[in-house]
């Protein structure tokens, strides 16, 4: 399975870098859509019309811009994604309301990407490529989520 | 509390999961067929949900749909944007370094956000957290 050829030029690195902040971006965004839409009409509308417009969305894109397969099967879990991201939606906003509150969720789910993201790596998790995390990439998760934790309860209430 | 404490953690360890089983997804599909699959099967998820809700009484607020300003309805196609980019990447950066670099871009903005938005107040400690932030990332982006 080497979808992915040899990426180690530091130019591409620089490409996913800036492609990975950028998504980080959109995130932000992206919440604040659809936390208006949760405000006015509710979180299970507030996930299920941003997910309906994305479907129409994607597909849309898909019919202006397809490459058809690539000859490569996916198993039939992996259609699956969509169900974690909705279950996701519900947890947060259910943890959110409790006395962690909301910068106590977002704290606590950096925790748990990064934990799964160092499992998924190590294990090579789902049919993806396992790797190991260099001492550099730890130095980096750890200025990275403290920053983060810094951003998250430093904010003026 | 512990309860609370485990969904947080949960939540964020589900976007993982969505992100590798999406990655997975995208070597067959493509970056953009996978977030396509990720929407359609969360609306049909979400739509099942709501429909039992109403038969069990509890009907969708549709009025307040009307009352959501426009720019909110964009949050789909930006979703839609937001999933094949990390699809694409776990495959190619892997899921620790996605993980880094997407919290990274989402923290940064949303200080740059609540600067427009809040002006000066608490700047020097966001100011802060943002370079420490930055520091990791260009740790994380040489090789």
């Amino acid at each position: 399975m080497a979808a992915n050829g040899p990426h180690t030029a530091s130019s591409t690195r620089l490409v996913h870098s800036f492609a990975a902040l950028a998504t980080g971006g959109l995130l932000s965004l992206m919440v604040l859509c659809n936390a208006e839409v949760t405000r006015n009409a509710g979180p299970l509308l507030g996930s299920l019309v941003p997910h309906a417009t994305g479907t129409l969305a994607a597909g849309l894109a898909l019919a202006l811009l397809a490459r058809r397969g690539r000859g490569l099967e996916a198993p039939s879990w992996a259609y699956l994604g969509g169900l974690s991201g909705a279950v996701t939606v519900m947890l947060s906003s259910m943890a959110a309301n409790t006395a962690l509150a909301l910068s106590g969720t977002l704290a606590l789910g950096l925790v748990g990407q990064a934990a799964f993201g160092l499992a998924a790596d190590r294990w090579g998790l789902l049919g993806l490529p396992r790797r190991r995390p260099t001492v550099r990439d730890l130095a980096a998760l750890t200025l990275i989520l403290g920053g983060s934790t810094i951003l998250i309860f430093g904010a003026p209430a | 509390m512990t309860l609370a404490i485990g969904m947080a953690v949960l939540a964020g360890a589900l976007i993982g999961l969505s992100r590798q089983v999406n990655g997975r997804l995208s070597l067959a599909k493509g970056a953009l067929g996978a977030s396509f699959w990720n929407h359609l099967v969360g609306s049909l998820a979400l739509g099942t949900a709501t429909l039992l809700l109403a038969l069990a009484g509890t009907r969708p607020d549709l009025s307040g749909l009307a009352e959501t300003p426009a720019y909110a309805w964009a949050g789909g196609t930006l979703g839609v944007v937001f999933v094949a980019a990390g699809s694409w990447l776990v495959a190619r950066i892997g899921a620790t370094m996605t993980a880094l670099l997407v919290i990274a871009g989402q923290m940064v903005s949303g200080a740059m956000i609540d600067t427009l938005c809040h002006g000066a107040e608490g700047a020097p400690l966001r100011a802060t957290g943002v370079l420490v932030i930055l520091a990791g990332v260009a740790l994380a982006s040489q090789r």
